[in-house]
């Protein structure tokens, strides 16, 4: 390995970058925009209750409570099965369950049995509020104190007391995008190279091919870890385990160089480098979209790279994780890396012959 | 014993079923200039980038500098300089950092990118940036680039082509200059006049073979045609005579042509490359 070609390449291309206008504005404005759309969405969460009902029999009471309770929606659902989907996915808050006899047990005054479901994210706060409205809907229907059981059980992890506001979920799709934005600055610098033919003037001096390619993925990975970096430090993602945050966003940038290679290695010039950019952004951004939505990711946007670095900022910027929490995402965001880098340089190599 | 820089024995390249370079052999001394001519497609290119390590050649070997350049072309290059006919310069880059990004990557310390810019008649321009330069100005860097090492050789391909005779000129000056510092150089052309001004030696490629090696005046006196052509008054207006010099009749043919002609112009007439060219492959340089 030539070191001093390679340090000579990333200097030269650190020129060109710099001096593109095209790359200086998109990688100045993706930062400039995404933390000013951080900073612009709210803070916190949106109370309003949209509870979920399933009821063989719906008591009487129930239309008096929704006109009674502002910013509380009782929505019915047509079985138990789609009540706890709806709570799962973050439709409803909760999700109540009445057996087909509870007015017979009401009238008899036996508690009759109603299974309440809460999201894993819902504040204890919530919780009583609906333990509240239940005793309510009770009170009305009866005129007196409510006789029942409730048995409150949680779908997935507990986020009692730890609610996230939206624009702390959008973190990890932000460094995403900032990722992805070096990777047209990238692609875009490798594709010229190839185009205009400087690429055949390096590569009969000492310098070879090898080297010329670490220079690019090492300018590569500097140009997308220290935008991202910087995002979230401004952002605050960088608050909690920040050596963690950085090794995710540092295998990140690895990640985006090789999609850098491929995409350089399919497209002629910039505009099509471009264009397959586009497609390449909006995969590696579908992790980053479905952690925003509560509740657990389904199994095939696992099979997509940048779900292990979008859930690793997710898990360590909003709930503390540690090692012990990430390391095997990162392991796996290692081992994505080494396949995606080899498939990169292995096509990109067609191109320099 | 002659000192060689290039030895090529049996060179050979193909791709796919068209075989481009078809076991040619040859050698460049020290200090020689060999113009490499041929037209278009002919294995020129091929056998200027297997020689200059871009291509490995399928068969047959090339010794550079006394190095396989097959085995080694790391160090061959870094003592070549290639210029190549296509512009391929960082242009958003000014002159001087094209000029200084290739001294680092040769590792040339204190490197004066001033001198070589003068030398190529772009003193003052070194901090414009190229994409500000002319065509001629381009070349003329492109073969500053390739001095910037000091080569033992220089590969050209086509370096005047397109150009405007000024700066053609002043790179024909630098290519003669390097020869005096003791570089050789291998001169890709299928600009015959340039050829023949400059090279101590051509060969003639066609279909990847080499059909002809001398020097530009062996090949002359061998395939050229030696004659005297004049153009003389007649009846108001002119006739074109062609006397041969090596006939048995030519001192009284030409004789006859002063004492009873009106003579307005006469010289020798000497076949140039492209008529040996012509005559050795029947195809035109420009085909």
């Amino acid at each position: 390995m030539n070191w001093r070609s390679i340090g000579a390449i990333i200097s030269k291309d650190f020129t060109l970058f710099f001096r593109n206008r095209f790359f200086v504005v998109i990688t100045v404005l993706a930062l400039v925009m995404f933390a000013v759309i951080y900073f612009v969405m709210p803070s916190s969460v949106d109370e309003t209750l949209e509870i979920g009902l399933y009821a063989p029999v719906v008591p009487p009471a129930m239309e008096l409570i929704q006109g009674a309770e502002e910013g509380l929606e009782i929505v019915e659902v047509e079985s138990e099965e789609a009540l706890k989907k709806g709570v799962t996915e973050g439709a409803y808050v909760a999700g109540m369950v009445f057996p087909p006899d509870i007015m017979e047990k009401l009238a008899l005054n036996q508690p009759p049995e109603i299974t309440v479901y809460f999201a894993s994210d819902m504040p204890d706060e919530i919780r009583e509020v609906v333990s509240a409205i239940i005793a309510e809907m009770a009170y009305l229907e009866t005129g007196q104190t409510l006789n029942i059981a409730l048995h409150p059980k949680l779908l997935g992890r507990d986020m009692a007391g730890s609610q996230i506001p939206q624009r702390d979920r959008v973190r990890s799709l932000f460094a995403v995008f900032v990722l992805m934005t070096e990777t047209f600055g990238l692609a875009g610098l490798i594709s010229e190279e190839v185009e205009r033919r400087t690429a055949w003037a390096l590569l009969v001096t000492p310098m070879t091919v090898k080297d010329l390619f670490t220079a690019k993925a090492v300018l590569g990975t500097i140009l997308a870890f220290s935008q991202a970096l910087l995002l979230l430090v401004v952002v605050g993602g960088m608050n909690a385990q920040p050596l963690i945050i950085a090794i995710a966003l540092l295998l990140g940038a690895v990640l985006v160089t090789g999609v850098a290679f491929l995409m350089a290695s399919l497209g002629k010039d910039f505009l099509s480098v471009t264009a397959w950019g586009v497609p390449a952004l909006v995969v590696l951004s579908i992790p980053a979209v479905a952690i925003m939505i509560p509740g657990p990711v389904s199994d095939w946007i696992k099979a997509i790279p940048s779900y292990y670095l979008t859930d690793t900022i997710y898990q360590v910027s909003n709930f503390g994780a540690g090692w012990s929490d990430v390391w095997r995402n990162l392991l796996i965001l290692a081992g994505f890396n080494a396949v995606i880098i080899s498939a990169g340089i292995a096509v990109l190599r067609r191109k320099f012959q | 014993m002659t000192d060689y820089s290039i030895v090529a024995e049996g060179l050979t390249y193909w791709y796919g079923d068209l075989v481009a370079v078809d076991h040619i052999s040859f050698h460049v001394a020290e200090g020689e200039i060999l113009g490499f001519l041929g037209p278009n497609g002919a294995g020129k290119t091929t056998t200027w980038r297997m020689l200059t390590g871009q291509l490995k050649p399928k068969a047959g070997r090339a010794t550079v500098l006394g190095r396989d350049i097959a085995e080694d072309s790391q160090k061959v290059q870094g003592e070549i300089g290639v210029c190549f006919e296509y512009t391929n310069l960082y242009e958003q880059m000014s002159a001087s950092e094209n000029l200084r990004l290739f001294a680092r990557l040769f590792g040339i310390r204190g490197f004066d990118d001033d001198a070589l810019l003068r030398r190529v008649g772009l003193e003052g321009w070194g901090k414009h940036r190229v994409e500000e330069f002319s065509k001629g100005m381009k070349q003329r860097l492109m073969v500053a680039r390739s001095l910037v090492n000091r080569p033992k050789i220089l590969f050209l391909d086509e370096p005047t082509a397109g150009l405007d005779p000024v700066s053609a000129e002043s790179i024909r000056t630098v290519i003669l200059e390097e020869r005096e510092r003791g570089a050789s150089i291998f001169l890709t052309t299928h600009d015959m006049m340039e050829a023949d001004k400059l090279s101590d030696r051509v060969a003639f490629i066609n279909q990847g073979k080499i059909v002809a090696l001398d020097t530009p005046h062996n090949l002359k006196q061998t395939y050229g045609k030696r004659a005297l052509k004049a153009e003389v008054a007649a009846g108001g207006g002119l006739e074109y005579l062609e006397i041969p010099l090596d006939a048995a009749d030519t001192p009284d043919a030409v004789h006859d042509l002063f004492s009873q002609k009106k003579v307005i112009t006469i010289h020798s007439e000497e076949a140039t490359l492209e008529d040996i060219f012509i005559k050795i492959t029947g195809r035109g340089l420009e085909e």
